[in-house]
């Protein structure tokens, strides 16, 4: 036998039959879905990426507290990117009398390689800019009202004279709240020429690039090995604290649908490979009475099998990338700037995947048919029963769990999604004999065809369970897709209300707090909450000195080598929650401390283990008694640090406050500004609109992401009906032929699937509820988030709606044609 | 009893063609037949001479391309399949060579699926009588794969007799049993034809059962030899 070209034959005349056509179609769903998810996804992702550069000024930073070696912008320019430099430092701006600490940035005519800079010039125009040119510099509104200037007129900066060229709007990298002063930008060379830049200086530098992705991998890995001490990579993604979560859940969204997808594909292929190998039994039963070994029998079914996947794997890659052009030519919008350009990774995954999906839910019943004995040529009952168990099954399981822990790229979020689609299975089978016991009884005492339909289901008990599980499983997945996940959007959306804090005000003194209070209530500011704010800098865990190169985080080093800043509360202030010990009672007579759970997982603490901080010029031990989680995605004025307040109220401090303001405020605070000279006001809109801007946009990706997934869904889920249909339609048959009317049968079909649809809709709302109070809670970090029940509650009744559908028209053909045909297919 | 009211089949003229792959292929051509009330009749001839398809269209399992079938009165050509289906409930029976019992149904759920069908309320307990009838009372609840071959068709007589029908239609009721099975089913199926007066209509190439209907239809490449 020549297998090759026995199993091209065989597939030729096998691909008339319906489990084929299923077999190939659902894979093809499966690559397509997978490649459409993936590839839209990717770009999605890169292109949100692409969007964060703008937030670091570049595609990839290199931060230095010195000038960084010529080298490296040399290298950048070799590899074809471009390169731009800053340099960040603190300064005093006067004009006449008037002084005001300054943040200044001076950059090159480069900057910035990515993102918008824009100043607004006298008539209030906003126009995009780089850097300023030699002599002029851009300044915050802050220090137009601190200095009492406006646009034109000459500050004093550092040892030179500058032309104030207009107002600072829009710029990247705008977004540390805690900046202790107002920026000004400024030309690097008039920076170099007037000292500012010398050795001694605080100042840090940063090489920006840009250019092609491919490139820019290329110049980090050129750079990490290259790095001097006290030189960090600045990525996008890691570009800003409250931009990293929203990143974080867009991209688990993203995985999450792509790979739900999978697993509805995965079962949709292990039904009809199921269908398939009951009909291929009888050929090999002959073929193994005519000699053939069950080594021969198993390389033509394997390819057989490659010969189906191939090409619709290749017709799934094809389709998918059709449909995720279509989706991204319908949304022009959806994506910041161009679309980046099509990549051959996600495809290929799919097609892989694809594969290893057919091999993985398909073999078990296919491998299953080497032991067919030749016997069964004569006697169909020969090997007719099926072993109860077969570890062979465990097979697709095994997969599923490879796919779930690769796809989700997330421990937690592959070991809820692991849990619970194993949960919904052993909840399927469980409550399935149950309910299917029930209406064994129920039946039995019943009149009409309605029973009969019923009682179909009861009697069909293992079939009805695996229909059951399966339809469960889909059905989950698309509640998961249709139901849970926009409902976990819209709560992502609401984590930042309406009235969240847009201004901080820092450097606020205790006496000016009363006054201050009453300044922004008559100002109607919502919201406010106003904390001390004392700045101190870590010198001993458990009374040694902390060594950055002992923690492996490279954030620790930030801390140990700057400043810290930490405040104190009678009451745990909102957005923070206690994960172990207990807040301050006013019982501590030694000095105690509340940490975050980064600083605690970063510096490896415990309940127990003591800090010391200097703090002006005392050093204070505090005991750690509560470890907190803080949500920073608040907008409220955190701390990484609490301490009691009884030892917080003897330390020197300011205050920080934070407050909402409706609409255009500069005018009011401008006049606060002037009254509180000390103070510092920092407007967070801008970053607060970028926050939003971002999460709409990864909202309305992930729309069109799960709108599509969801169609693949719903699919796959007829696939996996019409794996039975033709046992369906063979008893229709046979029930047409001993005289049943269409009434008759629609009933009984319509009755046996729609509670067949009930059951798995019900398990499926109950698996994800249950699935998505885990994954907000456990993934995506929401406090308070209630799974949307009426609407899950629709699910079930679209369930019984969809499977009794799928029924109906799986047995409706049977109408259309004479029963005898059928009964003749046998 | 005159003629007319003693006819239990009647067909004029039928024919039936298809499609294949060389162009139109007829099965069967221009057979006319009557058949009374009671009567046996077994149809033989050889493998491919339209046997199964002419049981299959008098039993108005399927259309005849052309010609005429009344079936206890009444004329098969203007009913759709739903009235055929209606007609069958009530007046036909089967038994098939592959016996074509319900996998998932055990030997009683099989047998009382026709009554189920009329939905009478004593389904239950006529095919518990039907199966004792065929000595299958201590099978009742076993399911097809739990029974033998001879068994299988011994529950198909039950469920094909159990409504009473007008007509019975047997195809190959023999052909998948060994000779002795064989016997001992066309024995039952003899039987229980007397018992409630039945026309038979046996599509068979078993010549011992054929030689025990009192009339034999030979057709030889779809034509009446």
């Amino acid at each position: 036998m020549k297998p090759l070209a026995f199993a091209a034959r065989s597939l030729r005349r096998e691909f008339r039959h319906a489990e084929m056509m299923t077999l190939a179609a659902a894979l093809m769903l499966a690559v397509a879905a997978l490649t459409a998810v993936a590839t839209l996804a990717s770009r999605v992702e890169r292109a949100l990426i692409a969007s964060a550069a703008e937030l670091i000024g570049g595609d990839l930073g290199v931060n230095a507290n010195r000038p960084l070696p010529a080298a490296f912008a040399d290298e950048a320019h070799t590899l074809g990117l471009a390169t731009s430099v800053v340099a960040d430092f603190s300064s005093m701006a006067f004009t006449g009398e008037q002084s005001k600490l300054c943040e200044v940035r001076a950059g090159d005519p480069a900057f910035p390689l990515r993102g918008t800079l824009t100043t607004i010039d006298a008539q209030g125009r906003e126009q995009p800019v780089h850097a300023p040119s030699a002599g002029t510099i851009y300044a915050d509104h802050a220090v137009f009202v601190a200095l009492g200037v406006s646009i034109g007129a000459r500050v004093q900066l550092g040892g030179g004279e500058f032309t104030l060229a207009g107002e600072i709007g829009k710029t990247p990298d705008s977004g540390n709240p805690f900046r202790l002063a107002p920026r000004v930008l400024m030309n690097l060379a008039d920076a170099q020429a007037s000292g500012m830049l010398a050795v001694g200086s605080r100042v840090r530098y940063r090489l920006l690039v840009a250019g092609e992705e491919r490139a820019v991998t290329a110049f980090a890995a050129w750079v990490k090995p290259h790095l001097p001490a006290g030189v960090e990579i600045l990525t996008a993604q890691d570009a800003q604290q409250n931009l990293r979560g929203a990143f974080e859940r867009g991209e688990s969204f993203l995985r999450l649908t792509a790979l739900l997808a999978a697993l509805l594909s995965g079962v949709a292929v292990a039904l009809a490979a199921q269908r398939f190998a009951r009909r291929k039994v009888e050929e090999i039963a002959l073929l193994r009475c005519l000699g053939a070994n069950r080594a021969e029998i198993l390389i033509v079914l394997l390819l057989e099998l490659a010969l189906l996947a191939l090409p619709a794997c290749i017709a799934g890659v094809a389709l998918g990338l059709g449909l995720q052009q279509v989706v991204l030519g319908m949304a022009e919008d959806l994506l910041p700037g161009t679309a980046p350009r099509l990549t051959f990774a996600p495809p290929l995954t799919a097609f892989v995947v694809g594969f290893a999906v057919l091999l993985g839910f398909a073999l078990p019943p296919l491998l299953r048919l080497r032991d067919v004995a030749p016997m069964r040529v004569f006697r169909h009952d020969v090997g007719a029963r099926v072993r109860r168990f077969d570890a062979l099954y465990l097979l697709p399981l095994a997969v599923g769990a490879v796919l779930i822990a690769f796809g989700a790229g997330n421990l937690r979020l592959a070991a809820t999604l692991g849990a619970g689609f194993v949960g919904v299975g052993a909840l399927t089978f469980v409550l399935g004999l149950a309910l299917l016991a029930l209406v064994r009884m129920a039946a039995a005492r019943l009149r009409g065809t309605w029973r009969f339909g019923l009682a179909n289901l009861a009697r069909r008990r293992a079939l009805s369970l695996v229909q059951a599980g399966a339809l469960a499983l889909s059905l989950t997945a698309l509640a998961l897709l249709g139901v849970i996940g926009p409902s976990l959007l819209e709560r992502w959306r609401a984590d930042l209300p309406p009235d969240t804090p847009n201004w901080f005000l820092i450097n606020l003194q205790t006496e000016q707090l009363d006054a201050l209070g009453e300044r922004l209530h008559a100002l109607r500011a919502t919201n406010l909450n106003t904390l001390p704010l004392a700045v101190g800098k870590l010198v001993a865990i458990n009374g040694r000195t902390p060594k950055p190169e002992d923690y492996p985080d490279r954030r620790a080093a930030t801390w140990i080598n700057g400043e810290t800043r930490l405040s104190w509360s009678a009451q745990l202030p909102a957005a923070n929650k206690l994960l172990q010990g207990r807040w301050f009672d006013g019982r501590d007579t030694q000095p105690a401390l509340s940490v975050d759970r980064m600083w605690s997982d970063m510096f490896h603490l415990k309940l127990g283990d003591t800090l010391t901080l200097k703090i002006g010029e005392q050093d204070i031990t505090a005991t750690i008694i509560s470890i907190r989680d803080v949500d920073w995605d608040s907008f409220r004025a955190n701390f990484f640090l609490m301490l009691d307040p009884a030892t917080g109220a003897n330390l020197p401090h300011s205050h920080v406050a934070s407050f909402h303001l409706d609409g255009d405020a500069s005018t009011p605070l401008a006049a606060l500004s002037r009254d509180y000279p000390n103070l510092s006001l920092i407007d967070l809109n801008a970053l607060l609109d970028r926050i939003r801007d971002i999460v709409n946009r990864v909202t309305q990706a992930i729309t069109w992401v799960l709108g599509f997934s969801l169609l693949a869904g719903v699919l796959v889920l007829l696939a996996a009906l019409a794996a039975t249909a033709d046992e369906r339609r063979f008893e229709a048959a046979l029930l047409r032929t001993l005289g049943a009317h269409r009434a008759q049968l629609t009933v009984a079909v319509l009755t046996e699937f729609c509670a067949l649809g009930l059951l798995s809709g019900m398990i499926a709302v109950a698996g994800s509820a249950a699935l998505g109070g885990a994954l907000a809670h456990g993934v995506f970090h929401m406090s308070g988030y209630t799974p949307p029940l009426a609407p899950l509650a629709g699910i079930v009744a679209l369930a019984a709606a969809i499977v009794a559908c799928a029924g109906w028209l799986g047995t409706l053909r049977i109408a259309r044609s004479a029963p005898i045909a059928v009964l003749r297919r046998g | 009893m005159n003629e007319s009211t003693s006819i239990a089949l009647s067909a004029r003229q039928i024919s039936k063609i298809v499609d294949g792959p060389d162009g139109c292929l007829t099965l069967l051509d221009g057979i006319t037949l009557d058949v009374v009330r009671a009567e046996s009749l077994a149809i033989v001839g050889a493998s491919g001479s339209g046997k199964t398809t002419l049981l299959g269209l008098l039993a108005g399992l399927d259309r005849p391309s052309g010609g005429s079938i009344t079936l206890a009165g009444t004329c098969l050509d203007a009913l759709d399949e739903e009235a055929r289906a209606r007609l069958r409930r009530r007046l036909v029976g089967f038994v098939f060579q592959s016996f074509h019992l319900l996998p998932a149904l055990n030997a009683q759920e099989n047998v009382m699926l026709p009554l189920e069908l009329e939905g009478r309320r004593d389904a239950r307990e006529r095919a518990d009588d039907a199966l004792a009838r065929v000595g299958l009372s201590a099978r009742c609840h076993h399911y097809p794969h739990q029974l033998s071959g001879g068994e299988q068709q011994r529950v198909a007589l039950a469920r094909a007799f159990v409504h009473g029908p007008e007509i019975l239609f047997a195809d190959e009721p023999t052909g998948n049993l060994d000779e002795r099975t064989g016997a001992a089913i066309g024995d039952l199926l003899f039987a229980l034809n007397r018992e409630h007066a039945t026309t038979l209509i046996l599509v068979t190439h078993d010549r011992a059962l054929a030689a025990r209907c009192a009339r034999h239809l030979r057709l030889h490449e779809g034509r009446i030899a």
